[in-house]
């Protein structure tokens, strides 16, 4: 068939999508680069370039990117991507195991139950399951009354405010995304194959190794997106968790935005960061390609 | 198969995450009926914090902005999104590559980066923020989730029906709704179900986009959350868990009785 | 949020096979992955939309008027008197730092009607023309402010702004936690000693903290040398390990919990925790000196309510509406007329109305000028450190 047929019928149905995404995705995503390469004002805005070939030459667009490579902004953008790959390695090893239960061993009775147990934190506000954790960390938390009530410590924990704190709710807040892509897997997965494994004799550890694992691996994929990209792009917990204090490539963000008003430098670490990702994510797919996984995306 | 022993190890190990996932929750919403205002000392049991959501005007005009952006978000982004489904189901064509990565975008992009540059784009066309602003920005990475997922449940689907219905004389707009549209609904059904979800709880967008008068409901909380841990929040949010309980459940037992 | 639906899409690759239809049937249906037909959830949605639709207005649009304060500066209560008055709508929303009024009201797309932006953050508004000039004509309650506080350099003739609360910025502590030699704390080195590590509270304002160390150096809070602010930015740096959290919302609270021992902050917050502890905790103005702030009432550029907002600017200055606010959030008011309605407790705690010699200790944060953009510059290194 032509390919013109095929457009024509197409290019209706398409429209709506390409102009919606067009005017306000895409030109936002350019307007923003272009103002990386701008100088903010004494006070915020933008300055204006009265001679562009001159602030071309001189390289002066490229200052707000030069300086996002100063030392403490490397810093929090190592900061930052530790913290994503411990959340994601964190939610593997805690998700594993029960999406494997969940999966292959629960008693069937129970196991909408379980299963429902886990949908309902998936469905539930981010915002309130971060707040939990403030409730619980505090120096009169819960957790610390606890602890001291019982006598198990003379002086409360300083749990609030605290690397560990993000750390929890990092993974607090993730985790259900990394259990269901698991367990939705898992349970696809043939138990025949399992059986023919050991009938075959296979040992339990090779079992897993070379059936379960492979076969869960676009599962894994999945799960290692979801929890990895907001991770890394993440302010809401920093802020509320970590006090304002340990700043992560997200917090850093917002703030050029919302308080040091300097649009330009925001948008240029914008642009690193969302360069970061899409070069991580392509280096993922085509990694998972080469070892004949599913493309994750 | 898995021996006795693993299982049981197996098993504790869910509990532990049961127990992790639920414990925060279970202590936020019983300590919502404490009477003690400052510290997690049990002082009695109250209703008086969900008594002043109730007087609460902010809160309750924040739930009902929260419910109109979702519900038009939903509404825009399943009208949008469910034809671009269609056409990425078909074939090859010129632009199905571009189409494909300028929907995948606004998924993968950091929420931050989004949220930035769309309070650039209305700060430089001097658009005001307001509650529209929220829908338009939601609309944006609604769309890519339902027409990726709509097409998600049309690629597992046989090309043959369409052709049939065609060679049984049907034309173009009977098929479509006869077998197309029956064929992609679970999964606009779906999908506008997690759009709804998504706009509904979107804090880190929605912060950047909001207009004046426009404080949605997570905006609402988040502010609580700065001005400190006070019972009102603990009302809140048990509030909250129970409407989305409520919903899952019934959805849930609708769902069975349908199939 | 968005990842729910990332899940979905990620899953995708899991849809081929039919073998697992057990579970979609079930709870699966929540688990991201393409399900059966559940019509009934169409119906639910419909049914969000419909009462959204039908929530919203039938009759002409209310008369609205759009607030941006601080957190903490105004009671529910009088915004319920002042709806209940004027029949006005009132929409309030809330910031920390003088710094986000400028965010906000800079990036032009933002109409509030009201703000209240500290003395020198005026001095930065109005030569950029994003106050209004304000007609004293319409506000017959302008004539209960305390002269003192009017006429101010930031604002000559008050053309832009009404005073509205004031205050001073020192330091909170536990007397029971912070034990002698440093007890009773008078200087801000208490807030730089490393015996408190990790029980210290700054405030989340570049001004503010950038204020604590200049006077420990023995400078003005409104020092423009550029070496000496890298000076105090090292400071800072050096501080920052001590840190527990930078908070300008709910320092009082953290304080009286038990999360700090020492908080630098505001002292009407302070001063209500101060009065609540029974003794334990204090609020104290460092004999380095501390900051006196003036906030002010002012109308935005991008206003759409004018009337509304003068109408709002009027309520708040008569002499039981101001008291009532100050009763309510224990800040000084600049309304003379109110202060014989104001709780007498109140009015008598020194911390709240502070003796002349403590505020001849105090100095007024002033705008620096083109300094602004190296001091934001500094304060973004320090946060990120």
């Amino acid at each position: 068939m032509p390919s013109s047929s095929k457009a024509s019928r197409t290019v209706p149905l398409l429209l709506p999508t390409w102009l919606v995404l067009g005017v306000f995705f895409l030109v936002p995503l350019i307007l923003m680069l272009g103002i990386s390469f701008a100088e903010r004002g004494i006070y915020g805005g933008l300055r204006s370039i009265p001679n562009l070939g001159e602030y071309l030459r001189s390289g002066a667009f490229l200052a707000n990117y030069a300086r996002s490579l100063d030392g403490i902004f490397l810093k929090i953008g190592w900061r930052s991507l530790w913290m994503a790959v411990a959340t994601t390695i964190l939610c593997i090893v805690v998700s594993f195991p029960i999406a494997y239960y969940l999966a292959l061993l629960a008693p069937r009775r129970w196991k909408g139950l379980l299963l429902g147990l886990v949908v309902v934190p998936f469905w539930t506000s981010f915002l309130i399951r971060t707040y939990a954790w403030m409730f619980i960390l505090r120096s009169e938390g819960l957790l610390n009354l606890v602890l001291v009530g019982s006598g198990l410590l003379r002086h409360p924990l300083e749990l609030l405010y605290t690397q560990t704190a993000v750390m929890i709710g990092l993974v607090y807040g993730e985790l259900p995304f990394m259990i269901l892509p698991l367990f939705a897997s898992l349970e696809k997965l043939d138990r025949s194959l399992l059986e023919a494994a050991s009938d075959l004799g296979a040992g339990r550890v090779q079992t897993f190794r070379r059936v379960t694992l492979p076969l869960t691996l676009p599962g894994l994929a999945a799960g290692i997106v979801l929890v990895f990209i907001p991770s890394l792009g993440q302010f809401v917990v920093s802020d509320l968790l970590g006090g304002a204090r340990s700043m992560l490539l997200g917090n850093l963000i917002q703030n050029q935005f919302a308080v040091a008003r300097n649009q330009p430098f925001g948008a240029a670490l914008a642009f690193e960061l969302t360069t970061a990702v899409l070069l991580l994510l392509l280096g993922y797919a085509a990694l998972a390609r080469r070892r004949g996984g599913e493309d994750p995306l | 198969m898995t021996g006795r022993g693993p299982r049981r190890l197996l098993a504790a190990h869910t509990a532990l995450v049961y127990l992790f996932l639920y414990a925060p929750i279970a202590i936020l919403v019983v300590f919502s009926f404490n009477a003690a205002r400052q510290t997690a000392f049990w002082q009695g049991f109250t209703l008086d914090w969900y008594r002043r959501l109730l007087d609460d005007g902010l809160l309750l005009r924040a739930v009902r902005n929260s419910l109109e952006v979702a519900g038009i978000t939903t509404a825009a982004a399943v009208v949008l999104g469910t034809p671009a489904a269609l056409a990425l189901a078909r074939p090859a064509f010129r632009g199905k590559g571009a189409t494909q990565a300028l929907l995948y975008l606004p998924v993968i992009i950091p929420e931050v980066v989004l949220g930035a540059a769309l309070v650039t784009f209305f700060g430089a066309v001097e658009l005001r923020l307001s509650l529209a602003t929220v829908v338009i920005a939601h609309v944006v990475f609604s769309v890519s989730y339902v027409a990726l997922v709509v097409r998600a449940r049309l690629a597992g689907l046989d090309p043959a029906l369409e052709e049939a219905a065609r060679d049984l004389g049907a034309g173009p707009f009977e098929t479509f709704r006869r077998v197309t549209l029956p064929l992609a609904l679970p999964g606009i059904v779906a999908s506008a179900l997690l759009v709804f979800t998504l706009s509904i709880d979107d804090y880190v967008i929605t912060s950047f986009v909001a207009g004046v008068g426009a404080t949605t409901l997570p905006l609402h909380i988040y502010s609580m959350l700065k001005v400190g841990v006070t019972p009102e929040v603990n009302a809140v949010s048990t509030l909250l868990l129970a409407v989305t309980i409520v919903l899952i459940v019934a959805a849930h037992r609708l769902l069975q009785k349908e199939l | 949020m968005k990842k729910g639906q990332q899940g979905q899409q990620g899953h995708q690759g899991l849809q081929g096979r039919q073998g697992h239809q057990r579970y979609r049937r079930g709870w699966g249906f929540f688990v991201p992955a393409v399900s059966e037909v559940p019509v009934v959830l169409i119906v639910l949605l419909a049914a969000a939309v419909l009462v959204t639709a039908c929530g919203g207005n039938t009759g002409p649009a209310p008369k609205v008027v759009n607030i941006y304060i601080w957190t903490n500066y105004l009671p529910q209560e009088v915004v319920n008197e002042f709806e209940r008055r004027t029949g006005i709508h009132a929409n309030v929303d809330t910031y920390d730092s003088n710094e986000a009024v400028l965010a906000k009201l800079q990036s032009g797309v933002a109409d509030y009607d009201v703000a209240v932006p500290s003395d020198y953050m005026l001095k930065i508004l109005i030569p950029q023309g994003l106050v209004r000039p304000l007609d004293h004509g319409r506000l017959p309650h302008l004539k209960n402010l305390d002269p003192r506080f009017l006429n101010q350099q930031y604002d000559p003739g008050n053309g832009h702004s009404v005073p509205y609360l004031w205050g001073t910025t020192g330091i909170g502590y536990d007397k029971t936690k912070v034990q002698a030699p440093v007890a009773p704390v008078d200087s801000w080195a208490a807030l730089f000693d490393p015996r408190h590590a990790g029980r210290i509270l700054m405030l989340d304002d570049q001004r503010e903290v950038f204020g604590a160390a200049l006077r420990l150096m023995g400078r003005s809070i409104n020092e423009k040398d550029p070496a000496i602010l890298r000076r105090a930015a090292e400071m800072l740096k050096k501080q920052k390990p001590l840190v527990r959290t930078f908070n300008s919302s709910d320092f009082a609270n953290l304080l009286a919990a038990g999360d700090v021992d020492l908080s630098q902050g505001y002292n009407g917050e302070l001063a209500e925790a101060v009065a609540r502890s029974a003794g334990r905790l204090a609020y104290v103005i460092p004999k380095e000196g501390g900051t006196l702030w003036i906030d002010n009432l002012a109308i935005p550029k991008g206003a759409r309510n004018v009337d509304a907002a003068y109408a709002f600017l009027d309520f708040v200055m008569q002499p039981e509406i101001a008291a009532k606010i100050v009763n309510h959030v224990h800040y000084a008011c600049a309304n003379q007329a109110a202060l014989p309605l104001i709780d007498g407790k109140i009015k008598n705690d020194p911390s709240i109305y502070p003796p002349q010699e403590v505020l001849n200790r105090c100095e007024l944060i002033e705008d620096l000028g083109e300094t602004t953009q190296l001091v934001d510059r500094l304060w973004t290194e320090v946060k990120a450190q």
